[in-house]
């Protein structure tokens, strides 16, 4: 090897291995499993076997039926939210609470959200008894609203970015050239997100079409895709040659997602300054949104207060006592604390050894100069991990490592979680990584520097923001993630969100809302760190 | 003494740099100069070490350096960003080489520096809090410290503007003649190039169209090309304060 660049061509070739092994030749392995006959040999039996099935076709219709509708659902909530955050006068104080509220639910895992709507709007649930309703919720309406509480977030974060960037004074400019107050929203708010709003929609599209938590929790007899994929595997007559096709089914929706996100760039628009020049007065307009946005809110809220009540309740629903008993009981029992001890560990290895090899990607791709092909190699891998659901994942790595000294060990699931949340935190480095100056790594080698110092004494101060953003989110999302290793943990390296999903057979709701309090304060407290980090660091800054 | 011999620089079929061959004494002031695209950023790179060349060679000090790597050959650069550490505040911008090499400037040397640039009052500041000539004066003292043998600067003035450009100006004369630098400036502003220059290269297309003192280029322009576009604007700008100050500009 050259030694010029030597540094930079050793992450290069870490980076692909990695993803080689733990990605690419799964994935073969799931392509592979699907076409061999159980006979051995090649064959599309499995093929005939899963599109013959009566149940199969119609889990995939109501797969299609049940995203679409929570993701249009989302989207018009989603707008609504950013609306009344962007354009209009609302206090900032109130701005702030709806933003940090609406992205809340991501703290929690889905599974989680599924048991939450079955205590609230289920027989004898906390919101049905207090409303006196009576709505069936297994099955299509709680799937959709599980879906909706589960993409709101992503879908809000979406759309607010965008609304950021849209240039104010274009509603000024468009109400001096006499437009009509509906011509002027169209043209100066609905018109410039659109393209947003259809990556919202086939983003939530796409994750409620993958998502597990939500079915595995509430689906009831209402099958979808994900169960399928799920009974194919770990159910009571598991055939892997079947799982396999139906893995491959729901890739292909997510790679159509994916090439849709792409042609849907096209329409969004470029502003070159971003002038806050103030919003019109209009208390109306203020007012019925603001209302909307808390009512949506409150809705969404009021489906987790369960979580915070069932733990603390001596039988429910039937001796509805304040009482601490489960709790002390829960941290009696050693073997559930270990359990999160697991979740734990399993989060910080993640995030630890995600953020470097996101970091080192990110370098190669923003500040190096390998040649491009080296470099497309990498926004490759970021790609093909867009479209690959954490379930499909999981299988392909369940297929690969079984028999293995890999099997069920904690370093699997580490590496899974890693190659399964990558592209986020790559983009994210690398978005940071190619704002810096250019000529830093030059300037500091001529100062004396080698490749490595340069990295710890300027790149890497100066990363530190997104450093911590990228820890949090994989930590994060480590700590809630379900789909994935539901199909590698062991009985030993069991994490949390598997755990919960263990107890739902029988039926521990408190230890399950108990597990999933802790999943949450857990994640508060890594996100008040950073939080805290990051604040008391730009007060140095003005100081100075 | 910098000797430039038949430099070659291409990338596929795009010639950038076409047989370049030229001296530069010590202690010179050399201004590169031409329109952009004409290839002085390559030259710069060329020269500093960044870039390979594809033909030719580089003689420093009787020495030939052309497969020599860029942190070996003792040059240094100003960029026209200045490449300022924002995670560093001013003065540690300013002794960041001494981390590598304690002994390169003694404590009394960086001193002067900082005095001659005028730096003392803005050493505790934050680099998003300087102003850009202030920014200048730092990454010059930076660069500096390093004692390089030779001084490249890249569009030193540029993003500089009115009153502080004439005064980095001299800055940049008075460092040169007081520490004894042979200096490579790259400007695309002819005014720039005449004024503060020994000598000006005037590129053309990846050739050396001229290269003389200023009064060999404005007494006796080699081609239509130094005529045309150095000159030309030079006169334009003559007449126009000479009609500004109501005076006869002949």
């Amino acid at each position: 090897m050259n030694k010029k660049n030597f540094e930079i061509k050793t992450i290069f070739v870490f980076v692909t291995v990695l993803f080689t092994l733990f990605l690419i030749v799964p994935m073969c392995f799931v392509l592979i499993k699907s076409v061999m006959a159980d006979s051995g040999g090649l064959g599309f039996e499995h093929y005939i076997d899963v599109f013959t099935s009566k149940g199969f076709l119609q889990a995939v219709g109501r797969s299609f039926l049940v995203s679409s509708v929570s993701a249009v659902i989302t989207v018009v909530l989603a707008f609504i939210i950013a609306y009344a955050v962007n354009n209009t006068n609302l206090p900032n104080p109130l701005k702030k609470i709806i933003s940090i509220t609406t992205v809340f639910p991501m703290l929690l895992p889905t599974i989680t959200y599924g048991f939450a709507i079955i205590y609230s709007l289920g027989k004898k649930g906390l919101i049905t008894e207090f409303l006196g309703l009576n709505v069936e919720i297994y099955g299509f309406r709680g799937l959709v609203l599980g879906y909706v509480i589960y993409t709101l977030p992503i879908a809000f974060m979406l759309i607010n970015n965008t609304f950021k960037y849209i240039d104010k004074k274009f509603i000024i400019v468009s109400r001096v050239m006499g437009d009509s107050p509906l011509q002027t929203f169209f043209i100066t708010c609905i018109r410039p997100i659109i393209g947003t709003l259809g990556a919202a929609f086939v983003q939530s599209f796409f994750l409620s079409f993958t998502d597990f938590g939500i079915p595995a929790a509430i689906g009831g007899e209402y099958t979808v895709v994900a169960s399928t994929l799920y009974n194919e595997m770990l159910g009571s007559a598991p055939n892997f040659g079947n799982g396999a096709v139906v893995a491959l089914v729901m890739l292909i929706p997510s790679i159509l997602s994916i090439i849709l996100l792409n042609r849907l760039e096209k329409y969004n628009f470029r502003y070159n300054t971003s002038s806050n020049i103030g919003i019109e007065k209009n208390k109306v307009r203020d007012f019925i949104v603001g209302i909307l946005s808390v009512v949506i809110l409150i809705c969404v809220l009021s489906v987790f207060v369960v979580i915070f009540i069932i733990p603390f309740v001596e039988s429910w629903p039937y001796k509805k006592i304040f009482s601490i008993e489960h709790i002390i009981e829960f941290f009696k029992d050693t073997s559930l604390f270990k359990i999160y001890l697991n979740s734990l560990l399993v989060s910080l290895l993640t995030a630890l050894c995600g953020t470097l090899i996101a970091y080192g990607a990110a370098l190669v791709t923003s500040r190096s100069t390998l040649s491009r092909k080296s470099k497309q190699v990498v926004e490759s891998i970021a790609l093909i991990i867009n479209t690959i659901p954490g379930m499909v994942l999981g299988i392909a790595f369940m297929l690969v490592f079984s028999g293995t000294s890999l099997r069920n060990t904690f370093f699997l699931i580490v590496v899974c979680n890693i190659v399964h949340f990558f592209s986020t935190p790559y983009l994210m480095m690398k978005n940071s990584l190619s704002k810096m100056c250019a000529s830093w790594e030059t300037t500091a080698m001529l100062m004396g520097d080698n490749w490595f110092k340069t990295i710890v004494r300027v790149v890497t101060p100066n990363a530190k923001f997104t450093i911590m953003e990228v820890f949090s989110y994989y930590f994060i999302n480590a700590m809630v993630t379900i789909s994935a290793v539901i199909f590698i943990v062991g009985a030993r390296t069991m994490v949390i969100t598997t755990k919960i999903k263990e107890l739902q057979h029988y039926a521990k709701f408190d230890d399950i809302f108990t597990l999933s309090l802790l999943i949450l304060a857990t994640n508060l407290i890594v996100k008040g760190i950073f939080a805290f980090i990051s604040k008391s660091q730009e007060k140095r800054k003005e100081k100075r | 003494m910098l000797e430039l011999r038949n430099l070659r620089k291409s990338y596929g079929s795009n010639q950038v740099l076409n047989d370049i061959s030229l001296d530069i004494q010590d202690c010179e002031i050399v201004s590169v100069l031409g329109p952009s695209g004409c290839g002085k950023t390559t030259l710069l790179n060329v020269i500093l070490g960044i870039t390979d060349i594809t033909d030719g060679q580089i003689i420093f000090n009787g020495e030939d350096i052309s497969e020599k790597p860029m942190e070996q050959r003792g040059f240094n650069i100003v960029f026209q960003d200045y490449a300022l550490f924002p995670n560093l505040n001013a003065y540690k911008n300013i002794t960041y080489g001494l981390k590598n090499n304690p002994n390169i400037s003694t404590q009394e040397e960086v001193e002067g520096l900082i005095n001659l640039l005028n730096l003392n009052e803005h050493l505790d500041k934050s680099i998003n809090q300087l102003s850009g000539g202030q920014k200048q004066r730092v990454a010059l003292a930076r660069t500096l410290v390093m004692k390089p043998k030779l001084l490249l600067l890249d569009e030193p003035l540029s993003a500089l503007d009115g009153v502080i450009k004439e005064s980095i100006k001299e800055r940049i004369k008075t460092i040169a003649s007081e520490y004894k630098l042979t200096t490579i400036i790259v400007t695309h502003d002819p005014e720039e190039a005449l004024t503060i220059s020994d000598k000006v290269l005037i590129l053309n297309k990846g050739e050396i169209s001229q290269y003389g003192t200023p009064e060999e280029i404005i007494n006796a322009p080699k081609n239509d090309f130094v005529k045309e576009f150095i000159l030309k604007q030079l006169t334009i700008k003559k007449n126009n304060i000479f009609s500004l100050f109501g005076g006869n500009n002949e």
